[in-house]
């Protein structure tokens, strides 16, 4: 078999690479039409004075719609709500996520019946969800403060009020997101060594040891992992907070920055000012993405 | 012939057929609703009538105006017919979203403009042009518990006064809540309503926000004093909430759109069947009906606009009215309709929709900002309502709030 001079070989690298390049150009193409035209075109919209009720012939106002939002407390208030879901999802679903792992993750009797059903939530859509939990968290007719009150507590109006509100929320997503945080570090689990833990067993160590000093620390690049697509969940929550406290209500009590934008371009119809804003939650999650694609490598 | 040519043939032979079976192709732009359902149960009449084809969009209401409006902005004919809520009327009005249908009503015999009141004529008007024809009229009245009431020997209540007495005897009574609002996510359509029925105003002629006026306050006063006499979950109730309680647990009375009385039609809404009894809204200082509904009309770009027009008046039209409301549809506040004993005798709250001429007929408020006026109105109200900031500290920050959304109403 004759063997390819060095150039020949050279020139069908080139060509291969270039088959290549011609077989990713669609997905180029796709993905320049879908994302990097929509966020040039928001970028573009932010600097001028669109509205959809057509008050005033549109023209380049510069800086204009960022000032408005730096002004607005509503902006401010907006992102210390997102701030605040972030946190809360955090603390509640992350432990409760890995212990409900780790209790899976031991293979007990009915351990596969209660993995199932611990994932049914995340197969809902979150529309469907909202609906009906809206009606659950109903004062007078719901069945939450029905049940509190057959063991004695009375239970807050849970959409009518601030706390109550962005509790029913985190609650709410975290009824739903546990079993993802579950899922993942079952997974994690699954990838540990064996030894390390049998070898402490062995040498005395309690199982609360063995998870603090040896499982958790081991699952941590799981973890990072978790807590930042969390992150940009929450950064992103919409369709939950439009449908269980009415576009983020009582009055700003649970709106984000997506229900912010949302009602600023779709209810007030300031296209411009909603991208202005749309463009500022890209800068709150650029850095997010980042430091999610350092914990990947790292858990790598 | 090769294959190939013999299926090109059979298509455009197909094509052909199907274009020249139709006269024009009508697009009607919905949004799910019994007014939505009544008129598409009209469309093969209209098309063996006519030979017009009929398409139907349907579009939920949260994206609907939205949809329209970009629609109507690209200029492609999308849509022949049109029907949007009465709140949308300025925006469409100012954006040029929908065309003027003045001279076909004037002409058309069977539309019959006169068969409504005056205030209802002008329903669909944005400075002094029609851009949309009555779909439905829901105006604000009294819905109460004739079973309640009779127990406790009240009344329907003709001013406030007496709504929040018969209220206070209800509650006291122990038959249950003694009125209900939605002081949830839509309480600015009570508020208002409350601000014009205690004699004032949201806003003055030159759109200075007028909403910590003494009127103001003492109407939103009386809106948030009702909550002591409501359910529990009434400070998170939306309008359909708000409903759905009254309808399903034992609450004196409540003030809503006459609209929603199709929910009775639905087997989970008719535990109190039979037991609910309408009055017109009651009285403040001032006579005044908050009236709402659904309007329709032809969108500015519209292809058909002819067609468009024959659409409406074979739909909307006096001599189908009965069979409209009988298909299903929230009333549409005709004469001939709100006094026809068949039909009063199968809807008993018809007669209410008959507003007197002496009453003030007041609207959605009809400016381009009302949207983000009525959103920080939403969230000022919010807490007002929940206690967290008294009546006038709250309307006070109100004031400074609308002020710069108002004064957007004077740009050029």
């Amino acid at each position: 078999m004759p063997v390819p001079s060095r150039g020949r070989s050279k020139s069908i690298e080139t060509a291969n690479a270039r088959l290549a390049e011609m077989l990713v150009m669609p997905t180029w193409v796709i993905l320049i039409v879908v994302f990097a035209l929509p966020i040039l075109g928001a970028f573009y919209l932010s600097f001028r004075n669109e509205t959809l009720g057509a008050f005033v012939a549109a023209k380049f106002i510069g800086f204009d719609n960022y000032f408005q939002a730096f002004a607005d407390p509503r902006f401010w208030e907006s992102i210390w709500v997102t701030f605040i879901l972030i946190v809360l999802a955090l603390v509640v679903q992350i432990p409760l996520g890995i212990g409900l792992a780790v209790l899976l993750h031991r293979n007990l009797a009915g351990t596969q019946i209660f993995r199932t059903v611990l994932i049914i939530p995340m197969l809902l859509t979150p529309v469907a969800v909202g609906l009906m939990w809206r009606f659950m968290f109903d004062a007078d007719l719901g069945v939450i403060n029905w049940a509190l009150e057959q063991i004695n507590i009375n239970g807050p109006n849970w959409l009518g009020w601030r706390w109550p509100a962005i509790m029913a929320v985190t609650i709410v997503d975290s009824w739903q997101s546990i079993p993802f945080v579950m899922l993942i570090t079952l997974a994690g689990l699954a990838g540990l060594p064996k030894g390390p833990p049998e070898a402490a067993s062995i040498d005395g160590a309690r199982a609360s040891q063995i998870f603090f000093y040896i499982t958790l620390p081991s699952l941590l690049p799981v973890v990072l992992v978790i807590a930042m697509i969390r992150i940009i969940d929450c950064l992103k929550m919409f369709d939950l907070i439009f449908i269980l406290t009415g576009k983020g209500g009582p009055g700003t009590a649970t709106q984000t920055l997506g229900m912010l934008t949302y009602n600023t371009g779709f209810i007030f119809f300031q296209i411009s000012r909603a991208a202005a804003l749309g463009v500022l939650m890209i800068a709150l999650v650029a850095p997010i993405y980042v430091m999610w694609r350092r914990a990947t490598e790292y858990a790598r | 012939m090769p294959f190939a040519k013999k299926l090109f043939s059979a298509a455009a032979i197909l094509l052909a057929s199907t274009t020249l079976s139709w006269a024009d192709e009508l697009n009607v732009f919905l949004s799910p609703s019994p007014s939505s359902t009544a008129i598409q149960s009209f469309i093969p009449a209209f098309e063996k009538a006519t030979g017009h084809k009929v398409n139907v969009t349907e579009v939920p209401y949260g994206e609907m105006h939205q949809k329209l409006m970009l629609a109507v902005q690209l200029k492609q004919g999308q849509y022949d017919v049109a029907q949007f809520d009465n709140s949308f009327l300025t925006p469409f009005g100012a954006a040029g979203t929908m065309m003027p249908l003045d001279d076909k009503i004037a002409a058309s015999k069977d539309y019959d403009i006169t068969d409504f009141s005056k205030g209802q004529q002008d329903y669909g008007k944005y400075k002094g042009q029609t851009l949309g024809l009555t779909l439905s009229t829901e105006p604000f009245i009294q819905w109460y518990r004739k079973d309640i009431y009779e127990a406790l020997g009240l009344k329907p209540a003709t001013t406030w006064d007496e709504y929040k007495a018969n209220a206070k005897a209800v509650k006291e009574s122990g038959k249950g809540d003694g009125a209900i609002f939605g002081f949830g996510p839509n309480v600015s359509w009570w508020w208002m309503t409350m601000v014009w029925s205690f004699g004032g105003k949201l806003y003055d002629e030159n759109y200075n926000p007028t909403v910590n006026s003494p009127e103001a306050v003492a109407g939103t006063q009386f809106l948030k004093d009702m909550l002591a006499y409501a359910p529990e979950g009434a400070i998170s109730a939306s309008s359909d909430d708000a409903t759905i309680k009254f309808l399903s647990t034992d609450i004196g009375a409540m003030v809503q759109y006459s609209g929603y009385w199709g929910m009775l039609s639905d087997p989970a809404n008719q535990k109190h069947a039979g037991k609910i009894g309408t009055a017109p809204m009651p009285k403040g200082t001032v006579d005044v009906t908050h009236l709402a509904g659904w309007n329709i009309g032809i969108p500015s770009d519209a292809k058909n606009p002819e067609v468009a027009w024959q659409f409406l008046e074979f739909v909307l039209g006096k001599s189908n009215a009965k069979n409209y409301i009988n298909a299903g549809a929230a009333a549409i506040g005709r004469k001939s309709i709100t006094s026809d004993a068949e039909l009063v005798a199968k809807y008993p709250y018809l007669p209410v929709l008959d507003i007197p001429e002496g009453t003030r007929i007041e609207r959605y408020p009809q400016i381009r900002v009302w949207p983000e006026f009525e959103k920080a109105a939403l969230d000022a109200l919010a807490g007002i309502m929940n206690g967290s900031v008294e009546v006038k500290a709250g309307l006070d920050a109100l004031q400074e709030t609308e002020k710069p959304i108002l004064a957007q109403e004077n740009a050029k």
